[in-house]
């Protein structure tokens, strides 16, 4: 993580950033400074910069400055920068001169201490990544930017939002490295070991691994879907008791950690498969939530629970028709081996609800079928509870990590009867199923009842194809900010 | 069938149905019944688990003690959540229960529905029956008589006859409508072609509906580029037909306006579809079908509205004149078209049919409907149709009409992020924004042809408007899903009180 620092005067050298609303007006900060009168000639040469949010223009080896360039950054509309505005525009200067060849940033935009931290989490969250695989990288591709200084005379005010934002950011950098993460590296016995981590800050980590000790403490379910890996499928607890140990009921945090997806015996088509390395997305965004909460000493009791297992081929492996006992008691039918997650899942809620939460969110890249629904913008949000579902949503709005409502509804019941069991895992085979509601109204059996349960379906954001606002292209790390602002909100009482 | 209202007493011949609460004490009627029947009544009820459930009915067969074949309990659950909708489905119910007798009659009695008044109730339980009615036998030339259903007259009894038979005919009027949409789809694409289509909406005049029918040159003439290339690999003329109806008092008030997909067989053109299945692509022109089928209602209860229905028809075949994935086409907006897929045709023919309804008729709110895309099917499912809209309060209002019908819709997002998935490199948008949010992009395909400021829905029914199986007021096959939601949006939002 590059490094973040706030000042009353600036350091010299480095790139310097002033501000430009749109319209072409200059901020007062960058009137104010030495080189205004350069600032006002390059912005009358440059007619296409209008001041749009995220717009910038790099003036090389100003006069009458040690700053080795100045970079104008549009604002956007003239008015109060909230953080999400903030935050986007830190993102947009890491985007742009993050392997740039600048090595300091020198940020001069009259900003708040919660802006200024925004600023900061953008600058992190947006940096432009090095695959640590890549042995010969481009030259271009090499990230130089490595420090910050924001101007702000309430240094002090900064500097304690920003730990809460950087642990926050850290919990984002943590979930992206475990998605981008190849299979024979993350593995579900190193994924186990990565998630012991944040045991130093003060989290109790629970592990119960093996096939064996997963049907003997009765997750029937996750053993089944682990079993044919040459690794163990486990089951991961993370207690965050919350800073002030205070008694209220935990949040549960549920993610879908299959650490590659074959499909199993239903084995899925060649083309894409790589991509199913991330198909631990929702445990690693829970697991991400937590690191960040516990490092920022949350108030909020949370429990983030991993199912973890690889969905492999082998002749173990789990059958279509085979009939399973779930930790709920409840029995499912499985119709398609590639429907793992939901069976994960399933065990993991009941989990949860075995230590009574005060509400469950489970995460998880569960279906081709949202993807298809609701694209790479948004993903899937199924909850039955409208106030919960409501928060959500604000919540996600809020951080820029969008839900979208898709029904909850008895409507898909008969598409899950099952003539042998308690449950269809999924409808049979056809052309046009509905399967992301299929999945969620599965869950919804698992699920605690008598408190708010949300369910999202990542499978569409938990990465990206191309450069996103917030996240350079492959992991977004979707999900950790949204739930880590969650728990933050628990935590306060309601307005 | 025959509908007619009495009040309440057992009929002398036929089949009886009886309406019956779940938690509520047997009626007068019900008590004198089972009195003549010497508690046969009770001890079946005993006998049969029948409690009165919405939905559960209890068959006695040729009861002793009268001349009736049959009576029957048809259960409407709690007396006190009885509404509108749960009527309709009470009447569908007893409908089947009674078809296989000519003559029928079904009891409602000592119903304490607070939310309905008693005429009301009964045409409500009438509707339910009528609609269940429904069948499409037409081509079945060897079915056998028995086979068939044989109700042909049917009593609804009611303490307030007179008031059932005034809230009866502007419901009947809408079953019509309905019946007409129901038709249409199921018809085959032999027989439902853009030039036989635009024949029946013709016939339409006669209920007081302007109706006018443009052909290809009249719309060569218009520009619509999008509509013809659609068209233009069929040997069937491509039509776009207006119905006009002016209800209002003010008849210069700006007329709602509702447009509808009439792809009259869908092979996928050049970009051809699978064999399997794509019988079903007969009915890619249900959205065409549902604003005729409108139309013929809110102009069959006289709906104190203006109104005006659009539909563009085609059939989207593939030959020597057919259109090529990658040619360009110009639309009537004068908006240019990359077509990547001969199979994401029916926003072609929505994009020049909404152009042209705005620039000719300058309507207050347009709503089309389309059954557009696979992808709301994966999305939704067949329980909720797809909504997308550029106006919050329009959404609102829709969901509210789809509340009071049973007909009901999911509001879908749109956004820039999306539009951007339809960028052409050599046009000004592509057809077609891959698999990713395919009815996402398709709607902001059509939003691109909606002009800024005018409210707009868009509805995709394609996981609607055919069902695989019965529901109390709506046979399997073509559901007709759009007309009951429509006309209600029509009267409780358009309609002088």
């Amino acid at each position: 993580m590059i490094d973040i620092s706030f000042a009353a005067a600036l350091p010299a050298g480095g790139a310097r950033v002033l501000g430009v609303w749109e319209g072409g007006n200059a901020t007062a900060a960058a009137r104010a400074s030495v080189v205004a009168a350069q600032v006002e000639r390059a912005l009358a040469a440059s007619p296409s910069f209008g001041g749009r949010e995220g717009q910038m223009l790099t003036l090389l080896a100003p006069a009458d400055t040690t700053a080795e360039r100045l970079v104008l950054l549009g604002l956007g509309p003239f008015g109060e920068l909230d953080a999400h505005r903030a935050r986007r525009l830190g993102a947009a200067v890491a985007a742009e001169l993050g392997c740039a060849g600048v090595a300091q940033l020198a940020v001069d935009l009259d900003l708040t201490p919660e802006t200024a931290a925004a600023f900061a989490q953008g600058l992190v969250l947006r940096l432009p990544r090095l695959s640590p695989w890549q042995t010969r990288p481009e030259p271009a591709a090499h990230p130089t930017l490595v420090a910050a200084t924001l101007r702000i005379s309430a240094t002090a005010a900064a500097e304690t939002q920003w730990r809460a934002a950087r642990a926050e950011a850290g919990g984002v950098l943590l979930a992206r490295d475990l998605v981008d993460a190849p299979a024979n590296v993350l593995t579900p016995r190193a994924f186990v070991a990565r998630a012991q981590a944040p045991e130093a800050l003060g989290v109790r980590v629970d592990v119960v691994q093996g096939v064996d000790a997963l049907e003997a403490a009765g997750f029937g379910l996750l053993a089944a879907v682990g079993r044919a890996a040459t690794e163990p499928p486990a089951l991961v607890t993370l207690t965050w008791p919350g800073a002030g140990n205070d008694a209220t009921p935990p949040l549960a945090l549920v993610g879908k950690g299959i650490t590659f997806d074959t499909g199993g015996l239903c084995v899925k088509p060649a083309d894409g498969m790589e991509r199913m390395k991330g198909d631990m997305g929702g445990a690693a965004a829970v697991l991400g939530a937590i690191h960040a909460l516990a490092a920022m000493q949350a108030a909020c009791p949370v429990v983030g629970i991993l199912a973890i297992a690889e969905n492999a081929v082998g002749d173990s492996a789990l059958r279509p028709g085979d009939v399973l006992r779930s930790a709920k008691g409840l029995t499912v039918e499985v119709i398609d081996t590639d429907a793992e997650g939901r069976l994960v899942l399933a065990d993991a809620l009941a989990h949860a609800a075995s230590l009574r939460p005060r509400a469950v969110v489970d995460v998880a890249t569960l279906t081709g079928s949202v993807v298809t629904a609701l694209g790479r913008h948004m993903a899937g949000l199924f909850c039955a509870d409208a106030g919960f579902a409501t928060a959500l949503r604000d919540l996600g709005d809020a951080v820029g990590e969008q839900l979208w409502p898709l029904p909850l509804t008895a409507d898909y019941d008969d598409d899950l009867k099952s003539d042998l069991a308690d449950l269809l895992q999924c409808a049979p085979a056809g052309r046009f199923l509905p399967d992301a509601l299929h999945a969620a109204r599965f869950l919804q059996h698992f699920a605690p009842a008598g408190v708010p349960w949300a369910h999202l379906d990542i499978a569409g954001v938990a990465t990206a194809d191309d450069d996103r606002p917030l996240s350079p292209k492959g992991a977004t790390g979707f999900g950790v900010r949204l739930l880590t602002a969650l728990a933050e909100r628990l935590a306060r009482p309601a307005p | 069938m025959k509908i007619s209202f009495a009040k309440p007493a057992v009929p002398d011949a036929g089949a009886l149905a009886v309406l019956v609460a779940q938690d509520a004490e047997p009626a007068a009627f019900l008590k004198d019944l089972d009195g003549t029947l010497n508690g046969a009544l009770a001890r079946a009820r005993a006998a049969g688990r029948f409690e009165g459930k919405a939905g559960q009915t209890l068959s006695l067969l040729a009861p002793m003690g009268t001349d009736l074949d049959r009576i029957v309990l048809v259960g409407i659950g709690k007396a006190a959540d009885v509404d509108s909708l749960g009527l309709q489905a009470a009447g569908g119910s007893a409908w089947a229960a009674l078809a296989d007798d000519k003559q029928g009659c079904i009891v409602i009695d000592g119903l304490e529905t607070s939310r309905l008044d008693e005429g009301e109730a009964a045409a409500q339980v009438a509707y339910g029956a009528l609609l269940r009615s429904y069948r499409f036998d037409k081509y079945r030339t060897t079915e056998k008589k028995d086979d068939k259903p044989k109700l042909s007259k049917l009593t609804v009894t009611s303490p307030e006859p007179g008031a059932a038979k005034k809230a009866w005919a502007p419901l009947e009027a809408v079953a019509a409508g309905i019946f007409l949409t129901r038709d249409l789809v199921s018809e085959p694409a032999n027989v439902i072609h853009p030039e036989s289509f635009a024949k029946e909406c013709e016939k339409l005049a006669d209920l007081g509906l302007k109706v006018t029918v443009l052909g290809e040159k009249d719309m060569k003439k218009l520009g619509m580029g999008a509509l013809l290339g659609v068209g233009q690999g069929s040997a069937r003329e491509s039509q776009m037909v207006v119905m006009e109806w002016q209800g209002a008092d003010d008849k210069k008030d700006a007329p709602v306006a509702f447009v509808g997909k009439g792809v009259c067989f869908d092979s996928g053109g050049i970009s051809i579809k699978p064999a399997g299945g794509m019988e079903d692509m007969k009915w890619d022109m249900g959205g065409a079908g549902v604003v005729t089928g409108l139309m013929k209602a809110l102009a069959g209860r006289k709906a104190k509205a203006n109104v005006v229905g659009l539909i563009g028809l085609v059939e989207n075949m593939p030959s020597g004149t057919a259109q090529r994935p990658g040619d360009v086409v110009t639309s009537a907006s004068g908006q240019t078209i990359e077509v990547i897929n001969t199979d994401a045709e029916g926003r072609l023919v929505l994009a020049d049919v909404l152009w042209y309804a705005q620039e000719k008729h300058k309507p207050k709110a347009i709503i089309d409907l389309a059954t557009l895309t696979g992808a709301i099917i994966i999305s939704l499912g067949g329980e909720h149709a797809g909504l997308f809209s550029n106006d919050d309060g329009l959404s609102d209002k829709l969901a509210a009409a789809a509340k009071a019908t049973g007909e009901k819709v999911w509001r879908m997002p749109m956004g820039d992020a999306y539009d951007k998935q339809i960028k052409s490199d050599i046009a000004d948008m592509k057809n077609t924004g891959g698999r990713e949010a395919g009815s996402i992009t398709a709607a902001q395909f059509l939003k691109r042809f909606v002009k800024d400021g005018l409210p707009w829905a868009h509805i995709d029914i394609a996981g609607v408007t055919w069902s695989k199986k019965d529901s109390p007021t709506v046979p399997k096959g073509a559901t007709a899903f759009g007309v009951r939601l429509l006309d209600r949006l029509v009267a409780d939002e358009f309609e002088a009180k």
